[in-house]
């Protein structure tokens, strides 16, 4: 590799031998897989938080009384990222059958969030103006330990007895693709053989009024790309990816889900909230995952949008889609995660990701409520209301379009179709 | 290579204030506004603040009003970075370029104003500017906007060690082909709510006694920190294409290294230094020369029990036997903030005169390490970054003088 860091081993192919995740569906890939395949979105009423001075009242809230063996005393100075991350690792690296501790400093973790221990923050900052004002005892500052975006990362890091690098991707939300991005370049780079990969975010109250001030949400569950979107609905929630070079997983006999084949990411350098109007940022970034995986894009077999269900994002991603697939995006199958669980922020990318390997897997493109109205100007083939069965599907593409105009795009592929290039 | 340096600082704007700073040694702290009455009574009262908060001549008015206060540190840093490197702001951008960020606390301001409008003035009082600004990438995505870099715009979050991580993505994305120009570094705001957050924790230097306020690295007495804020930024550029425009070289980045120390607690540091002391190891061997490649050390200490510890440990592990190079401590002077030891890095390479590590008296014995203590210095041509971060990540980068 061009530039490579003298004394690295670069190494082959990367692919997915664990995914882990935590979602308004529930806690584990399974009922992840079960809720998106159905097609039923989690999003609706939730308490997470008082929101009753809000516009609007629904979201996707992950149900923490379902939450596996969870010890409440060792929890304290996690918080619900955290928590959500640990258990997507756990699971990820149960699956992939790995000993972590074994692999010392050739493991890493690389992972995304936008806003970490916020939603305890706030609960701290609500509790010590209150008592400031002469109401109640100053909280504890254990409500603070994990306040900062390291938290989830560094709490998966230490539970699993990581010893190699550990790094926190804050780019809103394109966090946890450009996280499962960096961690594919550091094993191909040969820095690390093991990379736990992901994101996780809770809902929390500085997201819920800061998208309602920006006019950004739906009063009703999501619509992606439908004729009458009107808003994202946010959720919450963590996803995991246990990477490695293939030769490691066969060695081991581990079974690879899926190839990381490509990634990429760009900037628009346009707005701060609002995606360039032709797309042209998230253009570069496909084409750049694409250029990554050796692909072209007649190689791609269905998209995983990032598709929020503004009308902003919906209309500058179906042009950039249009831009790099050209005549044939009006029959590339699409669908958006985010219409059943919500957008997940500085994970969505990360969880996405996990849902696209899971459709390849299972060889159907899980639906979207088939709800509202065409648009006459998205002309995607949208996945509405039943899978697709696609079990020729060989690649796929996942995309990431953030605040501030960061865009990251991944590519997977099919384990054994990944083709001579590779 | 390193070809253009801007921080802004408690010091002042630019090289030369942080300089003389450097080289009288002494910390450059004010206090802090505690009339919100947040703060415990007897809690730290000191910080490292920018004291000149005027970035006009970098950022003209008409973009700044769009901006927050770390938003407007990071594009004034990095148009001071360009100018340095001779790069004129239409030639900046492009989808060559990439920004690489890194960040402990976003902009604390906007949060904080946030959140004060949504608990105390009802939810529908948030305003849209404090949210859009208050991610931890939104001086990133101003820095974009700002010169056109559409290339990656990455922002990490990873307390003391991110600085050298955001320099080090940086330039494996040069060297890698990716981008053919990076704007990497760090920023930080300091508000008196996370001031006051901190000491709480017990993070910070308090006053003891006969003791003043002061950060202590290295030293047996040492309680804390001192609090900073600020923003370095450099101009990374693959060493070719900068020979071939003329640029003037200030320094290469050479290895860097990252690993975890699982036995740290979510908010302190631990006492697993071996994968740390592996890591940078290892690291070393690939430094032409090794140990006695590396002229000095700019540690990341900033006084901090367990931190300091950790620090001095893991730098004696990696030496064995050998005497550690003289181990330069900026974060005594300009506080802790994430660039604090991005700038001195580059300018010891060039010479620059380290004061004596003040608040360094007593030495600790379970410490064993002496900080630089003021005499005159060889000037280094290759020096070591650390960055150990409370937590449990770390971070390493090694910078040598280009010629």
């Amino acid at each position: 590799m061009p530039g490579a860091d003298p004394g690295r081993r670069p190494c082959g192919p990367v692919v997915v031998t664990g995914l882990g995740a935590v979602s308004p569906l529930g806690w584990g890939v399974g009922s992840l897989w079960d809720g998106v395949r159905s097609g039923k979105t989690a999003i609706g009423p939730f308490d997470r938080f008082d929101h009753s001075g809000h516009r609007t009242h629904v979201a996707a809230q992950v149900d923490l009384a379902a939450e596996p063996g969870r010890r409440r005393g060792k929890s304290l100075r996690l918080s619900l990222a955290d928590r959500f991350a640990v258990a997507a690792a756990r699971e990820a690296v149960a699956l992939a059958k790995i000993d972590m501790r074994s692999c010392g400093e050739r493991a890493g973790v690389y992972f995304g969030t936008s806003t970490g221990g916020m939603l305890e923050t706030e609960v701290y900052l609500e509790s010590l103006l209150a008592a400031m004002a002469g109401r109640g005892h100053p909280p504890s500052t254990s409500l603070l330990a994990s306040q900062q975006n390291n938290g989830p990362g560094d709490a998966v890091a230490r539970d699993l007895g990581i010893g190699g690098p550990v790094q926190t991707v804050s780019a809103a939300c394109a966090s946890g693709a450009m996280a499962i991005g960096d961690a594919v370049r550091a094993i191909r780079r040969g820095e690390v053989d093991v990379a736990i990969a992901g994101g996780s975010d809770s809902l929390c109250r500085v997201t819920y009024a800061g998208f309602n001030a920006l006019r950004s949400v739906d009063e009703q569950p999501c619509r992606p790309f439908r004729g009458d979107r009107a808003g994202l609905s946010l959720g919450e929630g963590a996803a995991v990816l246990l990477l490695e070079p293939l030769e490691r997983a066969q060695a081991r006999g581990a079974m690879p889900l899926a190839l990381a084949a490509g990634e990429a990411a760009t900037c628009d350098a346009h707005h701060m909230t609002a995606p360039h109007p032709e797309g042209t940022g998230a253009a570069e970034a496909i084409r750049g995952a694409l250029a990554d995986a050796r692909l072209d894009p007649f190689d791609i077999d269905f998209v995983n949008a990032h598709g929020t269900g503004t009308p902003l994002n919906d209309a500058a991603e179906c042009q950039a889609l249009v831009a790099v697939f050209g005549d044939r995006a009006p029959d590339l199958p699409v669908t958006s995660t985010k219409s059943l669980v919500g957008h997940l922020l500085g994970s969505a990318g990360a969880l996405e990701a996990a849902v696209t390997i899971l459709c390849m897997i299972h060889g159907e493109v899980h639906p979207m409520p088939d709800v509202g109205p065409a648009h006459p100007g998205i002309r995607l083939r949208l996945v509405l209301g039943r899978p697709l069965p696609l079990a020729r599907a060989r690649h796929a593409l996942s995309t990431s379009l953030a605040f501030g105009g960061a865009n990251a795009a991944l590519v997977f592929t099919r384990h054994g179709d990944q083709g001579p290039a590779h | 290579m390193i070809t253009g340096l801007g921080t802004i600082g408690p010091c002042g704007h630019g090289r030369e204030a942080l300089a003389a700073a450097l080289a009288a040694g002494k910390p450059v702290a004010s206090e802090v506004n505690r009339g919100a009455g947040l703060h415990l009574a007897h809690g730290a009262r000191l910080a490292a603040l920018v004291g000149e908060r005027d970035v006009s001549r970098w950022v003209p008015a008409a973009d700044a009003r769009r901006m927050s206060f770390p938003s407007k540190l990071v594009v004034a840093a990095a148009r001071m970075a360009l100018a340095e490197a001779g790069i004129g702001l239409s030639d900046a951008g492009g989808p060559r370029t990439g920004v690489y960020l890194s960040t402990a606390f976003g902009s604390g301001l906007s949060t904080e104003k946030l959140l004060r409008q949504i608990l105390l003035e009802g939810a529908e009082a948030a305003q849209p500017f404090y949210f859009s600004e208050c991610v931890a990438n939104a001086p990133a995505a101003q820095l974009a906007i700002a010169v056109g870099a559409r290339g990656p715009n990455v922002t990490l979050t990873q307390r003391e060690s991110g600085p050298l991580l955001a320099v080090a993505r940086g330039a494996q994305a040069v060297r890698e082909g990716r981008v053919d120009r990076a704007l990497a570094g760090a920023f930080e705001e300091l508000t008196p709510l996370l001031h006051a957050l901190l000491d709480r924790f017990g993070a910070l230097a308090r006053a003891e006694g006969a003791l003043a306020e002061m950060p202590r690295p290295f030293d047996r007495r040492r309680d804390g920190f001192l609090a900073g804020e600020g923003a370095t930024l450099v101009v990374l550029e693959p060493e070719d294409m900068a020979r071939a425009r003329g640029a003037r070289l200030l320094a290469r980045v050479g290895w860097s290294g990252a690993a975890f120390d699982a036995t740290a607690s979510v908010s302190d540091w631990g006492d697993g230094r071996t994968p740390l002391a592996a890591t940078l190891r290892a690291g070393l061997d690939e430094v032409p020369g090794g140990t006695a490649g590396v002229s000095a050390i700019v540690s990341g200490a900033s006084g901090t029990r367990r931190g300091d510890r950790l620090e001095a440990r893991v730098l004696r592990d990696a030496w064995g036997e050998v005497p550690l190079p003289p181990v330069l401590v900026p974060k005594a002077v300009v506080g802790e903030y994430g660039g604090g030891i991005l700038a001195p890095g580059v300018l010891a390479l060039e010479g620059a005169t380290f004061g004596p590590t003040l608040g360094f008296e007593e030495p600790d014995p379970e410490v064993g390490v002496a900080p630089h203590g003021g005499g005159a210095l060889e000037t280094p041509s290759r020096v070591l970054l650390t960055g150990l971060a409370s937590g449990g990540a770390a971070g390493w980068l090694v910078l040598e003088r280009a010629s």
